[in-house]
């Protein structure tokens, strides 16, 4: 397992953020971060309904040994707060999700969704403007015909760049509930909104229609027992997407069969392990997350206290199955009563899908290489924010003598989460929100 | 919350407690459904829950509440009652329907006598009764006033008709299951009736926050069948408003009568999965703005939908 060092910078912030250290606003608090597919944007959503897109810098000649820096790009507001008259609530700006959409021309797209909306974004750049127009001055003031004596032809002159982000499609009222996840298609040309009981196809062009494709909401809401929690596209055929639910399974569902998906082709469940059942073995299980490998053989999931690997052949169990924070098993109860067992991690692989990372409590987050089987707990934190510093590896002490290094299971500070983490496609470059605060961490280069 | 370094006072949950005849096990689980309920009453009291918190938390006190059900009677309970029968069958009756069957194999239930000892005895059952309404509280279906009729839902994307027969088939295989999670076996919420109502009703020892009247709020009996409610008995009724009355009174389902019977009590304290759809407060006679017989969402049909709402607001 290599280790990661921070290069410059190690703390990013949203821009809007209060001077103190210490405290934040709540809309500071980041809500999603997404790599976009060539690794050169990363893009993160915070409560308040803004995206603040970052770029890395190029890398320079003179200083091979740094890489690029991401530095801000972009920052526009996304979402806004809504105000539903029919139900009397308000719809919160909350970014849930931002996707991108693979680089086609010039402009980067990507899709950014609150719990009821969904926004195509055109983020572009303009370093060149036209001059010598004829009917208006350069400051733009209307000439007055009469006195223009000749023609000439406006010419682009170079200006200072300017990023512009505008909202080239708002997809709305499809969603009764809220939405939970969103995933672009393979074919670039529709992708799936999901929310606690339905799953949408649209397609990018078009924002006054969508066709549900999922549907299991019972006719007596009585009998609800079920949600779904997560729903992503399969990264290479474009007709098969998987959905996560509330209770623990997966489906894998073949939009070929029919229109609509309420049968899946896969079902993938464990069964429960009897000798570890508990008043929250169905809360525990309730799967947070749903994440294809970038070979699309691999499907991966996160519970609140495990990661599993599943081969999209064998449904029975899953190939893989590791321990995040298997010291809290002891601890459901406290954790079911604060309500941090409710939290949803979410889970990333690498570009090689040979290592998968997630979040915990206490800021930690953890890796795990799938061929040596080793895993390590590193934490992002100010502490540790020296420049070339090499992260050490933390562990948690869940018994018995504490060592030096090691924190004990109580003193966790679960208000600390990871939630959201993403990894570079390509390299060992990852970015991990801690509430209010953005970290990115590299490889050591060698 | 548990904060930095801040040392917890000791809680029944370090203890392995997958043995049901301990003791610690049964603290835990009153402390669990405690907790239970008051997430649950929180969780109502916030404008827009979350559905997927809520399900949780109903599925567990829905396992918790058939886990009583399913328990043997208690030495305390009157010999005039109709308990001590059927319970001792129970107690070697592995089979008892369990909701979500995958989180609960079949040697769930409780089996030992020791196990009734250390119960609350009639409390707990209660309290299994009153998780019970809670648990149909929750998962009222009100949303389907706008999203959908009680007949089935017509999705016709392609206005194929394979797929609607498709789609029938696969919103039939959902609601057999949650028939069979959520109600279980119909006797045995016959048995927890008959307990129920052949028992003094006694302030649970986990309910110390509720009463009967705070679980059952107003209704006006006058407008009610007085066979749906049986379960009622006396406590003082009145609602809102007419016009919410048929959110309360659920269509009759064949196929869960019981369910059906314990969703008409009352609701509104109670969480529902109705403050999920998309009128939770409004007049049943809404038009449905989703309609259910397209997925199509027409921004263009909102000026008439908007039009057609304010003419029925007007009226009602």
């Amino acid at each position: 397992m290599k280790c990661f060092s921070r290069y410059l910078p190690y703390i990013f912030r949203p821009p809007s953020t209060i001077l103190s250290s210490t405290c934040h606003t709540e809309a500071d608090i980041i809500s999603t971060v997404e790599f976009n597919s060539s690794g050169e944007l990363l893009a993160t959503g915070d409560k308040g309904g803004r995206v603040v897109v970052f770029q890395r810098e190029q890398e320079s000649k003179s200083q091979p040994n740094r890489r690029g820096e991401y530095n801000v790009y972009s920052t526009f507001q996304s979402h806004e707060p809504e105000f539903d008259y029919l139900k009397s609530l308000e719809i919160e700006e909350k970014i849930n999700k931002i996707k991108w959409l693979p680089q086609q021309n010039a402009a980067y797209f990507l899709l950014s969704t609150n719990d009821k909306t969904v926004k195509l974004w055109k983020i572009s750049e303009r370093d060149k403007r036209p001059e010598g127009y004829n009917l208006k001055d350069e400051d733009g003031r209307i000439r007055d015909p009469s006195t223009i004596t000749s023609l000439r032809v406006p010419v682009l002159q170079p200006m200072d760049l300017m990023v512009e982000a505008t909202a080239r499609r708002v997809f709305s009222n499809a969603h009764t509930y809220h939405i939970n996840s969103i995933s672009v298609n393979s074919d670039l040309q529709t992708f799936i909104s999901t929310d606690d009981l339905r799953v949408n196809l649209w397609n990018l062009e078009i924002t006054d229609r969508s066709f549900n494709i999922v549907d299991i909401k019972p006719s007596n809401m009585e009998e609800l027992t079920e949600v779904i929690t997560s729903a992503e596209f399969h990264p290479r055929q474009c007709h098969t997407f998987a959905y996560s639910s509330s209770k623990g399974s997966i489906r894998l569902c073949d939009m070929r069969q029919a229109a609509l998906c309420d049968r899946h082709c896969k079902y993938f469940e464990e069964p429960e392990d009897p000798s570890t059942r508990s008043f929250f073995s169905e809360i525990i299980s309730s799967i947070s997350d749903v994440k294809f490998s970038h070979n699309g053989r691999y499907l991966m999931t996160r519970d609140y206290l495990t990661v599993k690997v599943w081969d999209l052949q064998m449904e029975n169990k899953p190939l893989e199955t590791y321990q995040v924070h298997d010291y809290l098993r002891g601890k459901l109860c406290s954790l079911y009563e604060n309500d941090c067992i409710f939290d949803k991690f979410e889970c990333v692989w690498n570009g090689s899908d040979s290592v998968i990372m997630t979040g915990s409590y206490n800021n930690f987050f953890r890796m795990f290489d799938r061929n040596t089987k080793r895993d390590v707990t590193l934490e992002a934190s100010r502490e540790n924010s020296k420049p070339r510093a090499i992260l050490k590896p933390r562990k948690v002490c869940v018994g018995g003598k504490r060592r030096k290094d090691e924190i004990s299971v109580d003193s966790l500070d679960f208000s600390k989460k990871i939630l959201h983490t993403t990894w570079h496609p390509h390299e060992n470059i990852i970015a991990v929100a801690a509430t209010n605060n953005l970290y990115i961490f590299q490889d050591k280069v060698n | 919350m548990i904060t930095k370094g801040q040392k917890r006072k000791y809680s029944p949950e370090e203890v392995e407690a997958t043995d049901r005849s301990n003791p610690i096990w049964e603290s835990q689980r009153q402390f669990v459904f405690s907790v239970s309920l008051n997430k649950y009453q929180r969780g109502q009291e916030l404008p827009e829950p979350s559905l997927r918190r809520s399900v949780l938390i109903a599925n567990t006190l829905r396992q918790m509440s058939l886990e009583f059900c399913n328990a043997p009677a208690e030495d305390e309970v009157p010999p005039d009652s109709s308990l001590s029968g059927p319970e001792e069958v129970q107690q070697e009756s592995p089979s008892n329907k369990i909701p979500s069957a995958k989180h609960h194999p079949a040697q769930v239930v409780t089996n030992s006598s020791s196990a009734l000892t250390t119960c609350s005895g009639v409390s707990s059952l209660h309290s299994s009764h009153y998780a019970a309404a809670a648990i149909s509280s929750i998962l009222t279906a009100l949303d389907s006033n706008i999203e959908e009729s009680p007949q089935a839902v017509q999705r016709t994307p392609f206005q194929s008709l394979e797929n609607l027969s498709r789609s029938s088939e696969g919103s039939a295989t959902w609601v057999k299951q949650g028939v069979r999670g959520f109600v279980g076996n119909l006797e045995e919420w016959d048995e927890c009736r008959v307990r129920e109502n052949q028992m003094e009703v006694t302030r649970s020892a986990y309910l110390t926050d509720f009463t009967v009247e705070d679980l059952f709020q107003d209704i006006d009996t006058s407008l009610l069948d007085k066979d749906k409610l049986f379960g009622l008995r006396g406590c003082g009724v009145g609602h809102p408003a007419g016009d919410d009355l048929p959110r309360y009174l659920l269509p009759i389902s064949p196929s869960a009568s019981s369910s059906q019977y314990l969703s008409n009590q009352n609701l509104k304290c109670l969480p529902s999965f109705s403050s999920f759809g998309p009128l939770s407060s409004s007049p049943a006679s809404l038009p449905t703005i989703f309609s259910p017989s397209s997925s199509l969402f027409p921004g263009q049909n909102q000026g008439l939908d908007l039009e057609h709402l304010m003419e029925i607001l007007v009226e009602s």
